[in-house]
């Protein structure tokens, strides 16, 4: 920007689409330049030394964990902490019997939503039941219960720390991202390390991912208190203390609540990774069998149980955000006179132990089978189907596997390899001129420090040569996801159009969104191998299932918020239809729209990390590594790990500068 | 304010509310507790409830099932014996190959009942023969052996893909290639989480073989099917034994005998692998003190061993016939009771 504004002195002045072009064009020069003077590719003695680094540290801890102090002393009774949190809200959970469950989830969604938020309880639950999974998913909600109100705790105060000081700010912004994207086999090794296995390392691991949107949005909500409010308090001789707990956090906690509901939204998503510590029979150990067996109709039945005990939660415990009523005016039972303001509870605890208690005594305390529906075997023979019918032999496009082929072989193979033989410094010259263009000079440095930070993380075992660079991984995963971004947008931005134009089918497709984005990403995977094979495109189409809701629900969204004012001017002067969407609503929408784009990205990231189980390769298979080889490869899977945070970041903050001024990390995930 | 107040409450209420309902329900906890997959195990409920008379109980004990049926036969017949017979409770957890360890290791897992070898010479170094936190059992019985296949029908029409060598002529490796493997040949990979050095001998032995994960046993059997009706080559991981190679005729390719260097790459994991994989000796593992915390359920998973003729028998119940593998072993035990006497001698 600085470019355009910059008054030119010189005669020849060039056209100012050529002006805006010189200070790219000379940063690309410069990366090229710097990388034929230290190796088209990445040079040997750029190896940082992390991964050896981390193995060693890794054996030692191997050796002493069981005797050092801060192992025995420290994380040891933290990790019985949890083992006890946990297995106490299970025992509770089984002690009420399903009737009981169901009616503490009805009063409790009831008392803070009303109608809504006791329907919103009580149907995703008995859905649970139907489906079948109601054990399992008890010991599910333990984990999660324990892990989201941990998750709350240190959110909240994380987030109260940073909104009072800029500079822890300023440190926990990085960490945040790295724990929200760095994947969970990367630090899996060192949480049962920690933890030893079972309920703690999961628990551990879901708060390592559930914190940042807690922290995020108390720091946002604490920060964008009105002045004057602020002011008011002070002339009112608030000390510090009061002036938090009265003035800013209740006026805070709308955007404090949201936070809440992404932290349930994230700790669900790490439930099926969780069970592969050993958490005994919960709703992911169930979506992994699927996995493993290939079984989709079990995977996807546990993975729709995911999704309703996630949808429960959500809205018992954030009713007041959506009905937007304030507890005044709340449904109450009307107290006859005279009796005590807590005696509602007392009538609603007591109902549902009453309740426990006369199940257990006509012995119906497993959830009634006669109502379960299998729905297990009608997925299974629809697979079946696709598998047997759309594989190959359709007419035009010619069937899954030869699109899956056609993508392989003419744009991720080719993009991949494009990626790889560039030099490496040129690529990095690339990302830095368009950060700068996007948003000015400190961005331009960021992204090649990151990309740079990628370049160092040396080499891993396997490829051409024994061995391969960090660097080329990382080509592959940006290869695949600039793919899967590309085909989101076709895909989404459309769809969002047809939406935002009208509300019947925008009301259709909320339900369906919703579904496809709290469903574990495991669950994509099964359909996409059975339909394209293994390999890359498997991936990408399923990161294209999970990543397409946001950029779908954000075109909507900007396209019904583009003013009516504009629009009627538009139709005054005889505007079509069609001339009002292309002149009028997109380009006023275009900033919603790309907020999409920023959403998508990195979903489709988080997506082709893990289909490295479905033959994604890439930075996801290096890190899986370090999980399943921790001995061997630990090293390599945090770096790998590292990498994909700094390809992630930068990923981000291009597409964060597109879509909005300012940060708009808050908005993550608005539905 | 009123707010704390109210939650007080509620605490409250909640706390002599659950006390009630445990008080009620203590019977039914109580036996829950020990035996942490009951909720599945809805079968195995009554025989649960007479164990404990049959014998002076011992502490409980937690065995590891990884994720194949093989282990999950070995887990669920040895509780049934254990609970039955020994009085002592048995909780199965189901984990990853690897994490496995870090239990054995900490005594949060007392034992695994089937480790494959060439997977864990770095575990078995740092915590059995390093660290002692971790015994080794003993053979379970079967040897099994991890191996590149392809269907029959591949060797029939080119009798050179029997041996590695084969493999080194791109024409016919190019009978393997998919989109994913572009001019090379495509050599498959099921689930990523087990061993698998075929990627280093791929690159060592210098063959235009690329390396592709599938993601599951499952894959690896869905490619078989495929294969076969299609009559289109494939070329994979898979092991011996496998009740898939009693349903379609499958080769090993012959890959070259292992050497000392190779044994030496192997323990050093550094990428220069470039033989055969050995022969695993399948053997069972148990956390150190195991022996003084129940030494009965000690001696018996030491004696404990199931031939591959065996645990193919019940793992074909499980994969076949579709029983669950607690039901499984608990047919297979009832009708084999000399087997389990021999156990327990």
């Amino acid at each position: 920007m600085a470019v355009v504004t910059a008054p030119t002195r010189s005669g020849t002045e060039l056209p100012p689409w050529a002006q805006r072009l010189v200070v790219p064009a000379a940063i690309v020069a410069a990366g090229l330049i710097v990388s034929l003077i230290v190796g088209i590719n990445v040079p040997s003695w750029f190896d940082n030394h992390l991964q050896p680094n981390v193995k060693s540290l890794y054996g030692w801890i191997i050796l002493n964990r069981t005797e050092n102090w801060f192992f025995v002393g420290v994380l040891t009774p933290i990790a019985d902490a949890l083992e006890g949190c946990v297995r106490f809200i299970w025992w509770i959970l089984r002690s009420l019997r399903w009737t009981g469950v169901l009616l503490l989830v009805g009063l409790v969604g009831w008392r803070s939503g009303g109608r809504n938020g006791l329907l919103g309880g009580v149907l995703p639950m008995l859905g649970i039941g139907i489906l079948g999974f109601w054990d399992q998913a008890m010991v599910t909600l333990a984990e999660m219960i324990t892990a989201i109100v941990i998750s709350l705790v240190i959110g909240v105060g994380l987030g109260i720390w940073s909104a009072r000081s800029d500079n822890v700010d300023r440190v926990l912004r990085p960490l945040l991202d790295a724990a929200q994207v760095m994947p969970v086999f990367c630090y899996m090794g060192l949480v049962t390390m920690a933890f030893s296995i079972g309920f703690p390392p999961a628990v551990a691991a879901t708060i390592i991912y559930a914190v940042p949107p807690a922290v995020r949005l108390t720091n946002h909500g604490l920060r964008s208190v009105p002045t004057v409010m602020n002011e008011v308090g002070q002339s009112f001789g608030a000390d510090s203390r009061q002036h938090l707990l009265k003035v800013q956090l209740p006026i805070a906690r709308r955007t404090i609540m949201l936070g809440l509901n992404q932290v349930i939204m994230m700790a669900f998503g790490i439930v099926v990774i969780g069970s592969l510590l050993g958490t005994g029979n919960d709703l992911g150990g169930e979506v992994l069998k699927g996995l493993q067996k290939q079984n989709l109709g079990l995977a996807f039945a546990a993975g729709l149980a995911i999704v309703f005990a996630a949808v429960a939660l959500d809205r018992i415990s954030t009713g007041e955000r959506r009905t937007a009523r304030s507890s005044a005016e709340m449904p109450r039972f009307a107290l006859p006179e005279g009796w005590p303001t807590w005696s509602p509870t007392a009538i609603g605890a007591g109902s549902v132990v009453l309740l426990a208690l006369v199940t257990k005594l006509v012995g119906a305390s497993k959830f009634p089978s006669a109502v379960e529906i299998d729905i297990q075997p009608t997925i299974t023979s629809w697979v079946k189907w696709v598998q047997e019918n759309l594989r190959s032999g359709v007419p035009i496009i010619g069937g899954t596997q030869p699109v899956s082929d056609f993508l392989v072989t003419n744009a991720l193979e080719p993009l991949r390899k494009f990626l790889v033989w560039l030099p490496w410094g040129m690529v990095v010259g690339v990302v830095a001129a368009i950060a700068y263009l996007s948003r000015g000079w400190r961005l331009g440095v960021g992204c090649a420090a990151c990309l740079v930070a990628i370049a160092t993380m040396g080499t891993v075992p396997g490829g051409d040569d024994g061995r391969t660079q960090m660097w080329d991984h990382a080509m592959n995963t940006l290869s695949q996801v600039l793919v899967a971004l590309v085909l989101s947008v076709i895909i989404a931005v459309p769809i969002g159009v047809w939406a935002g134009r009208s509300e019947r089918v925008n009301s259709a497709l909320r339900p369906v969104l919703d579904v496809f984005q709290v469903m574990p990403q495991f669950v994509y995977l099964i359909p996409v191998i059975f339909m394209f094979g293994p390999g890359r495109s498997a991936g990408v189409f399923a990161s294209i299932i999970y990543a397409i809701p946001p950029g779908i629900r954000l075109t909507a969204l900007g396209l019904k918020e583009v003013p009516m004012a504009p629009r009627e001017a538009a139709i005054s002067f005889g505007a079509t239809p069609r001339q009002e969407l292309f002149k009028v609503q997109l380009p006023l929408a275009l900033r919603s729209v790309l907020l999409g784009v920023n959403q998508t990205i990195l979903m489709v990231l988080a997506t082709v990390i893990i289909a490295a189980l479905i033959g994604g390769g890439g930075l996801g298979l290096v890190s899986l590594g370090g999980f399943q080889k921790q001995q061997v490869q630990i090293g390599q899977g945090l770096a790998a790990g590292i990498s994909i945070v700094l390809l992630a970041i930068v990923l981000d903050r291009i597409t964060q500068a597109w879509g909005s001024p300012r940060s708009s990390q808050q908005q993550r995930g608005e539905s | 304010m009123k707010s704390t107040i109210r939650a007080g409450r509620w605490m409250l209420a909640g706390a002599l509310a659950l006390g009630v309902v445990a008080c009620g329900s203590d019977a039914e906890t109580q036996d829950a507790a020990p035996a942490g997959d009951e909720a599945t195990a809805e079968s195995a409920a009554p025989a649960e409830g007479d164990a404990p008379a049959a014998a002076p109980a011992g502490a409980g004990i937690t065995l590891a099932v990884n994720p194949w049926t093989g282990a999950a036969v070995n887990a669920n017949v040895a509780k049934v014996v254990l609970e039955s017979q020994l009085g002592t409770a048995v909780t199965l957890t189901d984990i990853d190959e690897f994490a496995t360890w870090t239990g054995l290791d900490d005594g949060s897992i007392d034992a695994v009942l089937e480790v494959w070898p060439s997977g864990h010479a770095a575990d078995y170094e740092s915590y059995i023969t390093g660290k002692k936190s971790v015994v080794d059992l003993g053979p379970l019985g079967p040897t099994a052996k991890i191996g590149w296949y392809v269907p029959k029908f591949v060797v029939d029409e080119h009798p050179e893909l029997a041996t590695w060598e084969g493999f080194k002529d791109p024409e016919l490796a190019k009978l393997f290639a998919t989109a994913e493997s572009g001019d090379l040949g495509q050599f498959l990979m099921g689930d990523p989480t087990y061993v698998t050095y075929d990627e280093q001998i791929i690159a060592n032995l210098d063959l235009p073989l690329k390396y592709v994960v599938g993601g599951s046993e499952a894959a690896l059997l869905t490619a078989i099917d495929t294969a076969v009706a299609d009559k289109k080559p494939v070329l994979m991981q898979l092991w011996k034994p496998h009740w898939k190679q009693l349903e379609v005729e499958l080769v090993e390719v012959e890959l070259p005998a292992v050497t000392p260097e190779c044994e030496a790459s192997l323990a050093a994991a550094d990428g220069a692998y470039a033989c055969d994989y050995p022969a695993d000796v399948l053997y069972k593992a148990a956390n150190a003190k195991l022996e003084t915390k129940n030494a009965a359920a000690f001696k018996f998973l030491k004696a404990f061993q199931l031939t591959t003729e065996q645990q193919s028998e019940i793992a074909g119940m499980v994969d076949r016939d579709g029983l669950t593998a607690d039901v499984a072993a608990k047919q297979w035990v009832e009708a084999n009771p000399d087997v389990v006497a021999a156990w327990l001698a």
